[in-house]
C-alpha cells in the first residue's frame, strides 16, 4: 500500500488514500457473509503419517455459505492457522510426506483455493522468563532481568487425541520442554487448552470474552512449573505474518464496560488487514488462581510488533506448508508486575484470547444493567411527573372556590 | 484552611505552655497571655476551639485509613475487596446501637470530660489493634481493631458537640459547628493524601512491602490518635479548671432519647429517614473504594487517585458554612434537598458511563453533598417535637451506620464478581431511591400543608404569630 520503493521493514507511517478504501470495501463485499450466527462445528485429529502422533488438529466450522477452517499443531512451535472460505464445502487436505520434509512448502492446502477469502497464522514461539526483582534496562523496556527463555518447537507435546472433547469442542496441548536440565518443569506443564463453538456466548471464567461462531478460543495454562527467581515474571512470544511492509498494530480500546472482566476496562486486538477480515482479541488480564477472582488478575502488557529479523525464529512446518516462505512479526505478552500478586502465588498462570474471522465481537451493556437503569431512573421521573399533574390539578379545583372573607 | 490550622497549631502551642508553667513566663507580652488563661476571655475560648478541633482530627484521619492505602491492604493481607469493606463495615456495627446511647453515656455515666477521654482512649487503642494486625499479618485483628475504633469514633464526634455547646452556647456556636465539621474534613483529606506517601517511605525504609510495612505506617498514623487524645485532656483539665473559676457547670448533651418515641414518628420523618440513608450509601462506601477505582478505570497515578478521592471532603470545608447559610436564609429545603440527590445521580452517572475527566463529577459530587448535608439535617426539627429531637437524631444516625455496615459489605461484594460499571448502577439506584422519596416527601408534604418547604419569610412568619 506504501511506495514501493520503501524497504520491506520500513514502519514509516502509511496512509492509504480513501479511495483505496472504498475499493477494498467493494472488493470484499461478499465476505461481510462470513458473519454467520451459527455454524456446524467438528474437530478432527488428522491421523498422522505412518501411525505416529503428530498433533494436528482440524477445526471446521460450516455454515450455510462459508467455511471456516482452524488447524493447530504442535508440530514446531505451537501454531494455528485460520482460512476462511466462502462455501460450505471447502475441504483440508494434508500431504504428510510433503508436510513432515525440511520443504514443507504445499503440504497443507485448503481446496478449493479460490474458495479463499482470508488467511492468517499465529505462532506461539517462546516462554520469557524475567526477574522482576532485577530491573535492569529500563530503556529495552522489559519487565525485569530476562533470564534464557523456553523454545516452545522444543517442547514434547501429549497426544491431543486424548484430550478431545467433542462435547465442549475443546482440545487441550500440553507440552513440557524435551531437555530440562534445571528439572523446572518436573511437576509442571504449559497448556493451549483451544476451543470452538458452533454459536455465541460467553464463558464462565474469566475474563469472560464474547465469543462467536466465528471465534474459537486459545486458554494458555502454565500450571506447577518452577520459577527460575523468587519474583518471576513470564512473558510470552506470539509472531503473526507481516503484511506489506508493516507490522499489524495492537489496538488498545478503552470502555466503560467491566461487568464481565471485574476491573478491566481496556480490549486489546490485533487486526489483520485494513478491513476487520481476521483478529486476535484479549483482554489486557491473566490470573494467577484457578478461580480467576479480581484478586489474582495480573495486568497483561503487549509490547508493539516488530519484525522478526534479530534472531531465527523457529519454523512452524503448518504456515510454511500453507503460506510458503513468509516474513514474521512479533510482540511479547507479558503477565503482572513485580508488585501484587503473581505466578510465585500458587505456580499458576492463566490467559486467554480470541481469534476470529470478521469483525471481532463486541460488549454491550448486559440487559441487566439496562433493565436497572431504567428503573432507577423511570421511578422517579414518572412520580415527578404524576405527582406535579396531581398537584396542579387540585390547585386548580381549590383555587375555584373563593374565599368566604 | 492551612492558615487556619496554623494559627490553630500556634494557639495550641500556646496553650500547652501556659498549662505547663502557670504564670506567663515571657514578660514581652503578659496582657495575651492573662488574656489566653481567662476563661471568661476570647482569647481563652479560642484555645479551647483550637483543641475540640484537634479532639476530632485523629478519629476522622483514621477512619479513612483504609481508603488511602486500599491497593496496599489487599496486596499485603491478601484480601479481596468484599473483606476489605469490611474494615468499613466493622466501624459501622458498633454505631448501630452506640448512636442512642452515646449521649446517654456522656450525660449519666462518665461526665464530659471523662466520656471523652474513655472514647479517645477507645479511638487510640482501636488504632493501635488495627496496625498491630498489619504486624502480625492477621486480619480478624485488623477487623476487631476498626470495631474498637468505630466504639469510640461516633461517640467521641457527639462529645465533641456537647462541649461545643456547653463552651459556646449563645456566642459562637454556628460558627464553632462549621469549623469543628471543616477540620474533620481537613483530617480525612490529609489522610488521603498522606498515607500512600507515608508507606511508600516505611517500605523505603524497611526495605520491603508486606504486612509490616503496612502496620507500622497505620502505627504512625495513630500518632494522630494520641494527638487527639493529649487535646481530650487537655480540654477535661480546661475544663474543670473553667467551672472551678467561673463556676461553670459540666456539659451536658442534653439527648433524652425515648426508644418507645419511634412509634410516634410521623410519616415525613421516616421518608429523611430513608432519604438519609440511600444517600449516604451511595456516598461513603464509594470513597472507600474511590481510590483504586481512579486509578483502574482512569488510570491515575496513587497521587492523582488520592487527590481526587479526598477532593469531596476539600470540596464541603469551605462550602458548608456557606451552603448553610444558604438554606437558613432561603428555607426550601425540599427543593434543596431535591436539587442536591438530582446533582449527585447525575455526577455518579458521569463516573459510571463516561471517561469523562472525573474531576468534574467529583466536584458536582463534592457540592452536592454538602447541600444535602446542611438542608437534609435540620429538616429533622421542623417534623419533629423538641423533646423527641434526641431520638430522633439517634435514630438517624443508627440507621444511617446500619446502611453503610451493610452497604459497604455488598458494595465490595458487587465489585469483586461484577465490576465497576455494576457497582456505579447500584450507586445509581441508590440515589435515585433517595430522589424518589424526596419527591415522595415533597407531595406528602405538600398534600399535609407541612411546614418543610416554607421559605425563610413564611417560617419568620409563622413564629411571629406563634409568639404572639
Amino acid at each position: 500500500m506504501c511506495g514501493s520503493g520503501e524497504p520491506r521493514w520500513g514502519r514509516g507511517p502509511c496512509s492509504p488514500s480513501p479511495m483505496l478504501f472504498l475499493s477494498l470495501l467493494l472488493s470484499t463485499a461478499p465476505f461481510v457473509l462470513l458473519g454467520e450466527k451459527t455454524r456446524q462445528v467438528s474437530l478432527e485429529v488428522i491421523p498422522g503419517w505412518l501411525g505416529s502422533h503428530q498433533n494436528l488438529l482440524h477445526i471446521r466450522a460450516v455454515g450455510t455459505n462459508s467455511t471456516l477452517h482452524y488447524v493447530w499443531s504442535s508440530l514446531g512451535p505451537p501454531a494455528v492457522l485460520l482460512v476462511a472460505t466462502n462455501t460450505p464445502h471447502s475441504s483440508l487436505s494434508v500431504n504428510w510426506s510433503r508436510l513432515l520434509s525440511p520443504e514443507p512448502d504445499g503440504g497443507l492446502v485448503v481446496l478449493p483455493k479460490n474458495s479463499i477469502q482470508f488467511s492468517s497464522a499465529l505462532i506461539f514461539t517462546r516462554l520469557l522468563e524475567f526477574d522482576s526483582t532485577n530491573l535492569s534496562d529500563v530503556a529495552a523496556k522489559l519487565p525485569g532481568k530476562p533470564y534464557p527463555p523456553y523454545s516452545l518447537a522444543e517442547f514434547s507435546w501429549n497426544n491431543i487425541s486424548d484430550s478431545l472433547d467433542p462435547a465442549t469442542l475443546s482440545a487441550t496441548f500440553r507440552g513440557h520442554p524435551m531437555s530440562d536440565p534445571t528439572k523446572a518443569f518436573v511437576n509442571g506443564s504449559l497448556a493451549f487448552r483451544v476451543q470452538a463453538f458452533s454459536g455465541s456466548g460467553r464463558p464462565v471464567q474469566p475474563p469472560r470474552l464474547l465469543h462467536t461462531a466465528d471465534t474459537c478460543q486459545l486458554e494458555m495454562a502454565l500450571v506447577g512449573a518452577s520459577p527460575r527467581g523468587n519474583r518471576s515474571l513470564f512473558g510470552l512470544e506470539v509472531a503473526t505474518l507481516s503484511e506489506g511492509p508493516d507490522c499489524p498494530s495492537v489496538l488498545e480500546k478503552h470502555s466503560i464496560d467491566d461487568e464481565y472482566a471485574p476491573a478491566v476496562f481496556q480490549l486489546d486486538q490485533l487486526l489483520w488487514g485494513s478491513l476487520p477480515s481476521g483478529f486476535m482479541q484479549w483482554r489486557p488480564v491473566a490470573f494467577s488462581q484457578k478461580q480467576g477472582g479480581r484478586e489474582s488478575a495480573l495486568s497483561c502488557q503487549a509490547s508493539p510488533l516488530h519484525p522478526t529479523l534479530s534472531y531465527p525464529l523457529p519454523q512452524s512446518p503448518i504456515v510454511r506448508a500453507f503460506f510458503g516462505p513468509q516474513n514474521f512479526c512479533a510482540f511479547n505478552l507479558t503477565f503482572g508486575v513485580s508488585t501484587g500478586p503473581g505466578y510465585w502465588d500458587q505456580h499458576y498462570l492463566s490467559w486467554s484470547m480470541l481469534l476470529g474471522v470478521g469483525s471481532p465481537p463486541v460488549d454491550a451493556l448486559s440487559p441487566l444493567v439496562l433493565g436497572i437503569m431504567a428503573v432507577a431512573l423511570g421511578t422517579p421521573g414518572l412520580m415527578l411527573l404524576g405527582g406535579g399533574l396531581i398537584l396542579l390539578l387540585r390547585h386548580k379545583q381549590s383555587s375555584e372556590y373563593q374565599p368566604i372573607n | 484552611m492551612e492558615e487556619e490550622d496554623e494559627e490553630a497549631r500556634s494557639l495550641l502551642a500556646g496553650g500547652s505552655e501556659d498549662a505547663g508553667r502557670g504564670p506567663p513566663a515571657t514578660p514581652a507580652a503578659p496582657r495575651i497571655l492573662s488574656a489566653v488563661c481567662d476563661p471568661s476571655r476570647l482569647a481563652h475560648r479560642l484555645l479551647v476551639l483550637s483543641l475540640m478541633c484537634f479532639l476530632g482530627f485523629g478519629s476522622y484521619f483514621c477512619y479513612d485509613n483504609p481508603a488511602a492505602l486500599q491497593t496496599q491492604i489487599q496486596r499485603d493481607m491478601q484480601v479481596n475487596t468484599t473483606k476489605f469493606m469490611f474494615l468499613y463495615a466493622w466501624y459501622s456495627w458498633p454505631n448501630v446501637v452506640l448512636c442512642f446511647f452515646g449521649g446517654f453515656l456522656i450525660d449519666r455515666v462518665f461526665g464530659i470530660r471523662w466520656g471523652t477521654i474513655i472514647f479517645s482512649c477507645f479511638v487510640c487503642i482501636g488504632q493501635v489493634i488495627f496496625a498491630l494486625g498489619g504486624i502480625f499479618n492477621a486480619f480478624w485483628l485488623m477487623e476487631f481493631g476498626r470495631f474498637i475504633f468505630g466504639t469510640g469514633g461516633e461517640s467521641l464526634a457527639v462529645a465533641q458537640n456537647t462541649y461545643a455547646v456547653s463552651w459556646f452556647k449563645g456566642k459562637e456556636l454556628n460558627l464553632v459547628f462549621g469549623l469543628q465539621l471543616s477540620m474533620a474534613r481537613i483530617g480525612s483529606t490529609v489522610n488521603m493524601n498522606l498515607m500512600g506517601w507515608l508507606y511508600s517511605q516505611m517500605e523505603a525504609s524497611l526495605g520491603a512491602a508486606g504486612p509490616m510495612t503496612l502496620g507500622v505506617t497505620l502505627m504512625i498514623g495513630g500518632i494522630t490518635c494520641i494527638l487527639s487524645l493529649i487535646c481530650a485532656l487537655a480540654l477535661a483539665y480546661l475544663d474543670q479548671r473553667a467551672e472551678r473559676i467561673l463556676h461553670k457547670e459540666q456539659g451536658q448533651t442534653g439527648e433524652v432519647i425515648k426508644l418507645t418515641d419511634v412509634k410516634d414518628f410521623s410519616l415525613p420523618l421516616w421518608l429523611i429517614f430513608i432519604i438519609c440513608v440511600c444517600y449516604y450509601v451511595a456516598v461513603f462506601p464509594f470513597i472507600g473504594l474511590g481510590k483504586v477505582f481512579f486509578m483502574e478505570k482512569f488510570k491515575f497515578s496513587s497521587q492523582a487517585a488520592s487527590a481526587i478521592n479526598s477532593v469531596v471532603y476539600v470540596i464541603s470545608a469551605p462550602l458548608s458554612p456557606v451552603f448553610g447559610l444558604l438554606v437558613d436564609k432561603t428555607g426550601k429545603n425540599i427543593i434543596w434537598v431535591l436539587c442536591a440527590v438530582a446533582t449527585t445521580l447525575v455526577s455518579h452517572m458521569m463516573l459510571a458511563f463516561t471517561l469523562w475527566n472525573p474531576w468534574i463529577a467529583m466536584c458536582l459530587l463534592g457540592i452536592s453533598y454538602s447541600l444535602v448535608a446542611c438542608a437534609l439535617w435540620p429538616m429533622v426539627a421542623y417534623v419533629v417535637p423538641e423533646h423527641q429531637l434526641g431520638t430522633a437524631y439517634g435514630f438517624m444516625q443508627s440507621i444511617q451506620n446500619l446502611g453503610l455496615a451493610i452497604i459497604s459489605i455488598v458494595a465490595g461484594l458487587i465489585l469483586d464478581t461484577r465490576g465497576y460499571l455494576f457497582l456505579g448502577v447500584f450507586f445509581i439506584a441508590c440515589v435515585s431511591m433517595s430522589l424518589l422519596f424526596v419527591v415522595l416527601l415533597y407531595l406528602v408534604n405538600r398534600a399535609r400543608g407541612g411546614s418543610l418547604n416554607y421559605s425563610a419569610k413564611q417560617r419568620e412568619e409563622i413564629k411571629l404569630s406563634h409568639t404572639e
